[in-house]
């Protein structure tokens, strides 16, 4: 068990500056040396290095292991092993909010409506993710009331109310875009599938702050998320507040998502893959489960992004495209074997 | 809502205490349990008392006037048959159901126990239920020490000596690290137990905890909680169906029939036969047992009483 888990820390550290080796321009292993120790040697070079690679490598590790962790945390607290932030709706609620913000600060939209005094003192950076984790946060609501008043408030169903959320969310945001914008499309298909391609380094330092204090907050609570694997009500005899620590967790899993939705996206199924990997590997304890997750989900978006990167000469494929054909064969894998 | 108020006010200071690691009050009986290997005398005439208990769910009545209680360090068998409500009583007795009336412990009513100070005192053992992911038994057991966990403190070497003595005394020491869900029912069963134990309660309520042990176990199991009953002053409550296990390892027994209280006292006062007859609609016979002079209680078949006729009416009844 040491073993693999000093494997895994070691693939974390390494990862990452594996990655920076890879991108469109040509950067020697000299070059990249050259830039981390002292100066790049050219400015074309220091902004290739600081501004895209560097950024898009931090970025996609924090996005791995926040998807993995919002993942892992779902699965816990409805005891449901295919419960991820995409199935879950958390991902359509937090594009729904971000497709508002978009589209109210479009400028001409924003005129129509007589709001343009006061938004341009909104800076859109902020907005876009608080309205993102606001829709993330409905999305969660609408599928707890869901599931209590629609299935007798078994938490081993709240996936299905998940499921049907997920598809009226993003089927509205998708609707606001299209009648919002004339080349909505683009829009449409950043949220849909995903991607890092438009990552900037202050993306790191929202997200950074965010994915940090949402892990620590629930290894806190590690311990009282495994009793409610044992379900809810021998959760409360041990002296755990049931419904107010799946709120608690809903809510880190609304703020994870949002933060990176409304930067890169809906990349899902890394939240279904990975803390399933992570629980065969390491074991099912929360704690345990949150760590592999935070380690293993950001170096397989890591190396999921290289592959976004490089795969065509020339171009970028989106990497929710990547993370979803893996994912659902992966989906398929896990059925089989449970029905077995 | 005063009470609401204070509740808020009270959640938010355990709250506090509990990322500082400072003790609260609640936490004291759980201290003497560590430090004393059981409650102290000092709380010895602790008590288990319900008031006019009354449950109906959807206008169908499933307890009325359930009036009972029970002495610290006593074992109480709640028996009766199917749809007689005793899952549903030890809920109440266990907090886990609001009720109608009032279940006290200690003098304090459930309801002004906290939800980690109500852990503390009572241990829950419910009928079983399927574990998602695989934790095995150890993690399972160590469970019990959530309630006198604070948020930051960590497990010591004495917390892990305790989970293995508890998991010694069930005797699945060479499985403590299986995987709980590839364990039979017995085993799951007295797992559970063990990390009742673990909890360090006061009070255990156990929902039938012999349901799938086979006659080893049966007789392992109740001994141990009699045992402990006896020795370290612990309270417990459980339901069963075997009438004579019961009768054997419980002190106090309860019969519920339809939702109420037919009696309850000692074996000899609960377990009559024309009682048990109207009960569970058998034709019963009681004796002593020869060797052990233990209650036995035997039901046959209507038909079986037909066909055997050197059973005389007489002797059916109590001996």
């Amino acid at each position: 068990m040491h073993k693999r888990w000093a494997i895994l820390a070691l693939a974390a550290i390494l990862s990452p500056l594996g990655a920076l080796f890879f991108g469109a321009a040509d950067l020697s292993p000299n070059e990249l040396y050259q830039c981390v120790v002292q100066q790049c040697e050219t400015p074309v070079n220091h902004l290739i290095f600081w501004q895209i690679r560097a950024p898009r490598v931090l970025v996609g590790f924090l996005v791995g292991a926040g998807l993995a962790v919002a993942g892992a945390t779902l699965q816990n607290i409805t005891r449901n092993g295919l419960a991820d932030p995409y199935l879950f709706g958390v991902m359509s609620g937090a594009g729904l909010g971000a497709s508002i913000a978009t589209l109210l600060f479009d400028s001409k939209f924003a005129e129509s409506l007589g709001l343009m005094a006061i938004l341009p003192q909104l800076s859109f950076s902020i907005a876009l993710p608080m309205a993102a984790f606001l829709g993330a946060l409905f999305a969660v609501f609408l599928v707890q009331i869901l599931a209590s008043k629609t299935f007798g408030g078994k938490t081993e169903h709240m996936l299905l109310a998940g499921v049907a959320v997920s598809f009226l969310l993003s089927a509205i945001s998708h609707f606001i875009l299209f009648l919002g914008e004339p080349f909505a499309a683009n829009k449409v298909i950043f949220w849909m599938m995903g991607s890092l391609a438009r990552v900037e380094a202050w993306y790191a330092w929202v997200m950074l702050p965010v994915v940090t204090i949402s892990v620590l907050t629930l290894l806190l609570f590690g311990r009282h998320m495994d009793a409610l694997l044992l379900g809810d009500e021998n959760a409360k005899t041990l002296g755990v507040h049931v419904t107010q620590l799946r709120i608690l967790c809903l809510a880190i899993c609304a703020a994870l998502t949002a933060c990176i939705v409304s930067y890169c996206g809906g990349i899902g199924f890394v939240g279904l893959m990975i803390p399933h990997l992570v629980r065969v590997l390491f074991g099912a304890t929360s704690k345990v489960l949150i760590i592999g997750c935070v380690l293993l989900g950001g170096c397989f978006m890591v190396w999921v992004d290289v592959l976004a990167r490089v795969a065509l000469a020339n171009q970028e494929i989106p990497i929710g495209i990547i993370t979803a054909a893996i994912g659902s064969v992966f989906f398929l894998m896990i059925m089989s074997q449970r029905t077995r | 809502m005063p009470a609401a108020g204070a509740k808020c006010v009270y959640l938010l200071c355990y709250l506090a205490c509990n990322i500082l690691g400072v003790e609260i009050d609640d936490y004291c009986i759980a201290y003497e349990t560590k430090c004393f290997g059981g409650p102290s005398p000092m709380i010895h005439k602790k008590k288990l008392v319900a008031k006019d208990l009354c449950l109906s769910i959807d206008k169908f009545s499933i307890l009325s006037d359930v009036n009972l209680s029970l002495d610290a360090g006593k074992v109480m068998g709640i028996l009766g048959p199917n749809g007689a409500g005793k899952t549903s009583l030890l809920k109440m007795l266990s907090g886990q159901r609001d009720s109608h009336g009032q279940v006290s412990w200690h003098d304090q009513s459930l309801s002004d126990y906290t939800t980690v100070g109500l852990a503390q005192q009572i241990a829950v053992v419910n009928q079983l239920n399927d574990t998602v992911f695989a934790l095995n038994l150890q993690q399972i057991v160590r469970m019990g020490l959530l309630p006198h966990k604070s948020l930051l403190s960590k497990h010591t070497s004495e917390d892990e000596q305790q989970i293995a003595d508890a998991i010694a005394r069930v005797g699945l020491t060479d499985k403590s690290l299986q995987s709980f869900h590839s364990m039979s029912g017995g085993e799951q069963q007295r797992g559970l137990i063990a990390r009742a134990l673990v909890q360090k309660a006061a009070l255990i309520i156990l929902d039938e905890p012999v349901n799938h042990l086979d006659v080893y176990y049966q007789h392992q199991v109740l001994g141990l909680l009699r045992s402990l009953a006896h020795k370290l002053n612990i309270t417990v409550v459980m339901s069963l169906h075997d009438l004579n296990l019961a009768a054997n390892y419980c002190d106090h027994l309860c019969l519920l029939d339809k939702g109420r209280i037919v009696a309850q006292g000692d074996a000899s006062q609960v377990l009559t036969a024309t009682r048990l007859q109207q009960v569970f609609a058998l034709p019963c016979h009681i004796r002593r047992d020869p060797i052990t002079a233990a209650f036995r209680v035997d039901f046959y078949s209507p038909e079986e009483i037909e066909t055997t006729t050197n059973l005389a009416p007489q002797q059916s009844q109590h001996a």
